[in-house]
């Protein structure tokens, strides 16, 4: 071995420390008693190990030999560590693997894990704990503890090991024509792992060539046109990254930094009675509009303003004409209410949309905010109240008819106003802003979904790149926040307060995505450094329920607006989205490369292919 | 890492709003029934692992809103299921009516030999009964599938209905293997 003689020192060692878990090739040696050791190589990049070494052992050369095979065979991504490190010690992990470790029974256990969740290797410290051993862990790496799991602590950057940041820095001046043969064998190897990632990352490399370094080139105008061509297709796509192996510094801009807006009192009884005229009109609707997105609306008052912001009342009218509204809307109401009321079982039998419609309603109802006092208990009569109120929105509306969710949508306001007339053009005004969510072939959905999907590649291009990499590109996992404007994430005071933020449309159209975009980034670290996957976002998506700050994201999705709305490269697409007017002179994001095609997910791996490997997996695993 | 499982198998619950898919769902998953029923909006599933002839196998069980017109996002998790639920509610002639669209949609959708069972659930509302046991049996003849009835509110059969659905998917998975290992000997 070459370098077996490289000088090494020991930053911590613990003896009686029992190999408990690590990969099949040490598997002689799990449930033996060894030392434990921490080392920092004295090479270049000064390598850090974690090793153990069992009691009592002698090391011949061929012993050697194997443990060479065996360190390969890890992980793949071990080419940095296989030039640095040889040492007499049985098991030995770069700490370069390591993602995270977790400490538990009394610091007694210590496991350590890869970036997928996989343990590398576990111990048990006999003797004593793990406290030195994690003393100078905690010297040497920044970690934080898990969210979801205390005992799990998360290594945040590895950027102070010096290895990596040579690392970073040779990918960063690769050099592709100087010396190509070190890059196309590494290109190989990887290709034939890992063919679309790496095909992506040398476009994304060739891109940079292309892009900063034609001064000391000479290319082919031809080459380099088809360069440009294929620029063109990956124009809007992102950094690329994959499992901190490497760092591709890619050309998309950054966003200017995010300042703080914290939020604003709520729009007070008083300041409410100041902005009418002695007639009742309300003058200055733009003021008040700002002061509700930026604080909300008190509660004393929120049973009326919501009437204006949900387009029942009208801002200008005088308190007469309020009046003459409110009489003409009651007997409307009336009317409509009455429809479905004088309905023969005739006409119902030979009515069948009208069937379908009613039954829906029957059912969701009875499973809407069950848990709240309001609408608790066996024949509580606002759960009639909530019945009606749909059922003559069937009347009102019905092409659109009832569709699940809109029960939802409704509670709420029934809640708040307590009245069944006013609750009902109130969810009509909130109906009007949020109709396209139930269309009948959910093209209003799939639209938003496609748009959340571009405005996140634009904030956060690492996190929609990631999640394109894991089959949730079309964004599915955000279907019920859309749907039903986070209803479901919320608890009753929490859904008015975000609701009647959103109602105002300030500061931008489809703000409500920058809600979605401000919780995703939130989660982001989560979601990426757990290397959670298609099924394990979702799940943890779902599972946010009840666990979101409402006045922590309000204040980062504004923060977001401006900082996209101030950003240097604010293409025409993101520009429709937010409804700021086009330019015409930025590249449009090709629908196809940022659209979260409906059809992707199934002829994704995430369908037959996915099924496929868990199939032929649990055959391999359990026969062969 | 030693593995916890032997098998994974996905499964997906379909039906029409209301039949209990939910709660079918909950009573395997977690063995209690939640009177506070809430509908599922968009997906989700749940996990629990069984122990069948000695083998782990890991359940993840997918559960879907039921209203047709959410039909586009669901249809999309079809692909990759090895079993499917069709559920219907005894006391809902319509949702019984129903299953013959579902599995129109499940041919369009699903992989050609996904396992499929037949459920009938709210079997303890037998005097709200509009579907008959030898029209959900009948029927079942009919596709050639299994057909079981349950209650997800009184414990009946659901257990039953899993673990017959899992067995299914194994042997046909087993047999498979056999032919593949056959086929690569000769």
């Amino acid at each position: 071995m070459e370098e077996s003689a490289e000088e090494s020192m020991d930053l911590c060692c613990q003896d009686g420390v029992l190999l408990t878990s690590a990969p099949a090739a040490y598997m002689n040696y799990i449930n033996t008693v060894g030392t434990l050791f921490i080392v920092e190589y004295l090479n270049s990049n000064r390598t850090r190990c974690i090793e153990w070494k069992p009691n009592d052992v002698t090391i011949d050369s061929e012993m050697q030999d194997q443990e060479w095979a065996m360190v390969n065979t890890v992980e793949r991504r071990t080419r940095t560590f296989s030039e640095t490190c040889s040492r007499s010690k049985y098991l030995k992990v770069n700490m370069i693997e390591v993602k995270s470790f977790r400490v538990s029974r009394n610091k007694q256990k210590l496991a350590f894990m890869d970036g997928k969740g996989e343990s590398l290797c576990n111990f048990l410290f006999q003797h004593s704990n793990c406290d030195l051993l994690l003393a100078t862990l905690k010297g040497i790496l920044r970690t934080a503890p898990s969210r979801r799991d205390k005992h799990l602590h998360i290594i945040l950057d590895d950027l102070q090991n010096p290895e990596t940041q040579q690392l970073n820095k040779s990918f960063a001046e690769l050099n592709l024509f100087q010396d190509p043969s070190d890059y196309v064998w590494g290109f190989v190897r990887n290709f034939h792992n890992k063919p679309y990632e790496t095909a992506m990352e040398a476009f994304a490399k060739i891109t940079d060539i292309v892009y900063r370094g034609p001064e000391h080139r000479i290319m082919d105008d031809e080459v380099h046109d088809i360069l440009n061509r294929s620029l063109e297709a990956i124009e809007n796509s992102t950094t690329t990254h994959t499992h901190d192996e490497y760092e591709v510094i890619a050309h998309v801009p950054k966003l200017p930094d995010r300042k703080d807006y914290p939020r604003g009192r709520p729009l007070s009884a008083d300041q409410w009675k100041g902005l009418k005229d002695p007639e009742g009109r309300v003058e200055d609707v733009e003021s008040v509009k700002l002061m509700i997105f930026r604080g909300g609306i008190s509660p004393e008052i929120r049973k009326e303003v919501w009437k204006y912001l949900l387009d029942y009342y009208i801002w200008d009218n005088t308190n007469t004409q309020r009046q003459n509204l409110i009489k003409q809307r009651h007997d409307e109401y009336n009317v409509m209410k009455l429809q479905w009321r004088s309905m023969t079982h005739i006409q119902e039998d030979n009515f069948s949309d009208y069937r379908e419609r009613k039954s829906l309603i029957e059912k969701d109802v009875k499973r809407t905010d069950r848990t709240i006092d309001y609408f608790e208990g066996d024949q509580n009569p606002n759960v009639l109240v909530l019945y009606d109120i749909l059922m003559t929105y069937v009347m009102y509306n019905f092409d659109l008819g009832y569709v699940q969710g809109m029960s939802d949508l409704l509670s709420p306001i029934l809640y708040l106003l307590d009245n069944e007339v006013d609750a009902f053009w109130c969810f009509v005004g909130f109906m009007n802003k949020v109709s396209s969510n139930f269309d009948m072939d959910q093209a209003g959905m799939k639209e938003q979904l496609q748009h959340l999907n571009m405005l996140l590649a634009f904030v956060e291009p690492e996190l929609a790149n990631y999640l394109k990499k894991h089959e949730s590109g079309n964004m599915f996992f955000c279907f019920r926040w859309l749907l039903v404007w986070f209803k479901r994430e919320f608890n009753m005071e929490d859904i008015m307060r975000l609701w009647e933020v959103l109602w105002t449309g300030l500061p931008c159209q489809n703000f409500h995505l920058l809600i979605c975009i401000a919780i995703l980034e939130t989660e982001k670290e989560i979601l990426m450094e757990n290397n959670y996957g298609f099924c394990e976002i979702l799940k943890h998506i779902n599972d946010l329920s009840g666990n979101i700050d409402v006045a922590t994201i309000l204040s980062k999705a504004e923060g977001m607006y401006h900082q996209i709305i101030e950003a240097d490269h604010l293409t025409d697409s993101v520009r429709l989205i937010i409804g700021l007017p086009i330019l015409g002179n930025t590249v449009m994001i090709d629908s196809k490369e940022a659209s979260p095609d409906i059809s992707e997910l199934a002829s994704s791996s995430q369908g037959a292919d996915g099924e496929e490997v868990c199939y032929e997996r649990a055959i391999s695993n359990s026969f062969l | 890492m030693a593995k916890t499982y032997d098998y994974l198998f996905k499964l997906l619950l379909i039906g029409d709003s209301g039949v209990g898919k939910t709660c079918v769902l909950f009573r395997f998953s977690e063995d209690a029934f939640n009177t506070t029923f809430i509908s599922t909006i968009g997906i989700d599933f749940k996990i629990r692992t069984i122990d069948l002839d000695g083998k782990k196998i890991k359940l993840q069980i997918w559960d879907t809103a039921g209203q047709e017109r959410f039909r586009t996002i669901t249809t999309a998790y079809y692909r990759g299921a090895m079993g499917i639920m069709l559920v219907y509610d005894i006391t809902n002639e319509k949702s019984f009516e129903n299953i013959k669209n579902w599995i129109r949609n499940i041919e369009e959708n699903a992989s050609s030999d996904v396992e499929k069972m037949l459920l009938g659930n709210k079997c303890e509302l037998e005097e709200k009964r509009q579907v008959s046991k030898e029209r959900g049996e009948q029927l079942a003849v009919e596709y050639g599938i299994k057909f079981i009835e349950t209650s997800a509110k009184a414990s009946i059969r659901v257990e039953e209905a899993f673990f017959t659905l899992a067995r299914d998917i194994k042997a046909k998975m087993e047999k498979k293997l056999v032919s593949h290992v056959y086929n690569d000997c000769f």
